[in-house]
């Protein structure tokens, strides 16, 4: 049998991609894919009759109606304000709470097996079906609305950071108690840095969830000056769908404001040090 | 080498055994006795009891049968990964043990860079574990240890996970920190040459139960260097315990 000896030439490096081209390939699906949206919105909206159309507001009728008017910029401002106050105090609820239980089964075994099953089980009832309980119980002021964010909130937080706690490097727990360190000095100088950017994770879903929550909780609680959710409810009874659109559009932009910030956030406090971190040499 | 009284024993094992609450007897009757100032190497068939041996007597371990003695207040422990602590660069590493001992701010930090640069790490104080190769970290493993200065020093295979070169580079420079410190050293490890290079004596272990079996004492003396790695008598006493501990095998029979 005869071998066949091929040459294989060296491959010349590709030279770098100018930047505009790069730009565009990066830049150009999403700016097609929002195009096509667009077109599907419109293409929706001319299908409509006539006396409907209002559901499906055009773009100059939103520029007109509401984003080109100072008082309804204020009032989007005002509103997206108070959705985001009740949306942080419900995390500031939510989140020690959660973390102060999923340390409290950490360190007892006894009570990871007591509140773990509730913790699942809790987790299954839709928070929506309670809201009207809440009400009855709280009325409707600014408590109600912020332990709906806080229910919205808490389930993931006492298990993430459980899951987290229990997988912190069993070289390292020995390493402290070799030096005789209690539980808790541990649990602040070991288990908890470790666990830190699973919970961040975690915080970060729940933080996108809290606006949605208070944004809910709002459609529920029409009395006072309210939030974004309200401002939904009321545009649609005054039959003001521009604005009402708007306020969806400051809603969604609350939401994702939220989730980027708690991102960027635990990128700069874990991306130095954690695997998943970007800058790796 | 530092002096220690003649014989003042620093580590002793007498007829310690340990069986696992599941039943599992890992030692049997271990009978050692290390004096300050020796570096003794245990050598052994994987799963014999080594690690668990160290652990019981670091005190991570509780024992279930005989006596240990030896001072735990000033144990060194290496385990057989870093265990650095992904979020604290290296001078926080190093400074880890010293803080959860109590020792004051300046005075620790101070100490860790002597022993990061004893380690050859200088320079890399402020670099997170993840930028640092394999050898590094184990150095940076060995500084953190070192800054407590302990007497004895237990080693649960700390260079397993590492290749050739760097593995005998840091055989070398433990020989090195050895000599200045002069602690009392404890070295389980999987490779014979390595333990004959290291140590004043080398102990064998049966397989499970492990078992004491043989010890042989080295009389090369110190400074070591590696070119006693091609040292006829180097070679001789390597096969000698490398038939000791074939012979621990065959005992033992074909459970392994
Ligand atoms: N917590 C435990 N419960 C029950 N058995 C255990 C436990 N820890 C270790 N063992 C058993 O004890 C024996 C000795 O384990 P050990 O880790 O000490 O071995 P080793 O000599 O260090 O092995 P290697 O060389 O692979 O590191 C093994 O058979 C292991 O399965
Ligand atoms: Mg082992």
């Amino acid at each position: 049998m005869t071998q066949t000896i091929t040459a294989y030439p060296p491959t010349p490096p590709k030279p770098p991609m100018p930047v505009g081209k790069r730009l565009a390939l990066t830049l150009l699906p999403p700016l097609l894919m929002g195009l096509a949206l667009v077109l599907l919105y419109a293409g929706t909206r001319a299908q409509l009759p006539e006396h409907r159309q209002f559901l499906m507001p055009g773009a100059s009728d939103l520029w007109v109606q509401a984003f080109s008017r100072p008082d309804v910029l204020a009032e989007l401002g005002a509103r997206a304000a108070v959705t985001l106050s009740i949306a942080v105090v419900g995390l500031a609820i939510s989140i020690p709470l959660g973390m102060g239980i999923g340390i409290l089964m950490f360190r007892l075994k006894v009570m990871e097996r007591a509140a773990f099953p509730y913790l699942v089980a809790l987790q299954s009832i839709p928070v929506l079906a309670i809201i009207p309980l809440i009400q009855s119980a709280f009325g409707f002021g600014f408590l109600p609305k912020v332990l709906i964010v806080a229910l919205f909130t808490f389930f993931s937080i006492p298990t993430t950071l459980l899951l987290g706690l229990k997988s912190v490097d069993r070289g390292i727990i020995d390493l402290f108690r070799l030096q005789g360190a209690g539980w808790q000095v541990i649990l602040w100088k070991a288990g908890l840095p470790s666990a830190a950017p699973a919970l961040f994770a975690g915080l970060r879903i729940s933080a996108g969830l809290a606006v949605i929550g208070a944004i809910v909780s709002e459609l529920f609680f029409l009395a006072g000056r309210g939030g974004l959710g309200q401002m939904l409810i009321n545009s649609k009874i005054d039959f003001k769908y521009e604005q009402m659109y708007a306020a969806l559009i400051a809603s969604s932009a609350l939401s994702i404001g939220v989730y980027l910030f708690f991102a960027w956030l635990g990128n700069r406090l874990f991306s130095d040090w954690h695997e998943s971190g970007g800058k790796s040499s | 080498m530092t002096d220690h009284p003649q014989d003042q024993i620093a580590l002793e094992f007498d007829d310690v055994s340990m069986r696992f609450p599941d039943g599992t007897q890992a030692l049997a009757d271990i009978a050692l006795r290390i004096r300050a100032g020796e570096f003794v190497s245990i050598v052994g068939p994987s799963g014999c009891g080594k690690s668990t041996l160290t652990r019981i007597a670091s005190g991570l371990l509780p024992h279930t049968g005989g006596t240990v003695r030896v001072d735990r207040n000033n144990v060194g422990f290496t385990f057989q990964d870093a265990t650095l602590l992904p979020w604290r660069k290296i001078q926080g590493n190093v400074e880890l043990l010293m803080e959860l001992r109590g020792v004051p701010a300046s005075t620790r930090a101070a100490i860790a860079r002597e022993q990061i640069e004893l380690v050859g790490l200088k320079g890399f104080e402020n670099h997170y574990p993840k930028r640092l190769s394999g050898g590094m970290r184990m150095r940076a493993s060995l500084a953190r240890s070192l800054a407590l200065d302990p007497s004895v020093f237990m080693f649960d295979e700390p260079f397993g996970a590492l290749d050739e070169i760097t593995r005998e580079r840091l055989i070398d420079e433990l020989v090195d920190l050895y000599m200045r410190k002069g602690f009392t050293g404890l070295f389980i490890t999987h490779s014979i040459p390595e333990a004959v290079y290291l140590s004043t004596r080398v102990a064998v272990m049966s397989a499970r139960p492990g078992r004491i079996t043989e010890t042989f004492e080295i009389d090369f003396p110190y400074p070591r260097r590696p070119e006693l790695r091609f040292d006829p008598r180097f070679v001789e006493t390597c096969n000698t315990i490398s038939s000791a501990l074939r012979a621990t095998l065959e005992t033992a029979g074909p459970a392994q």
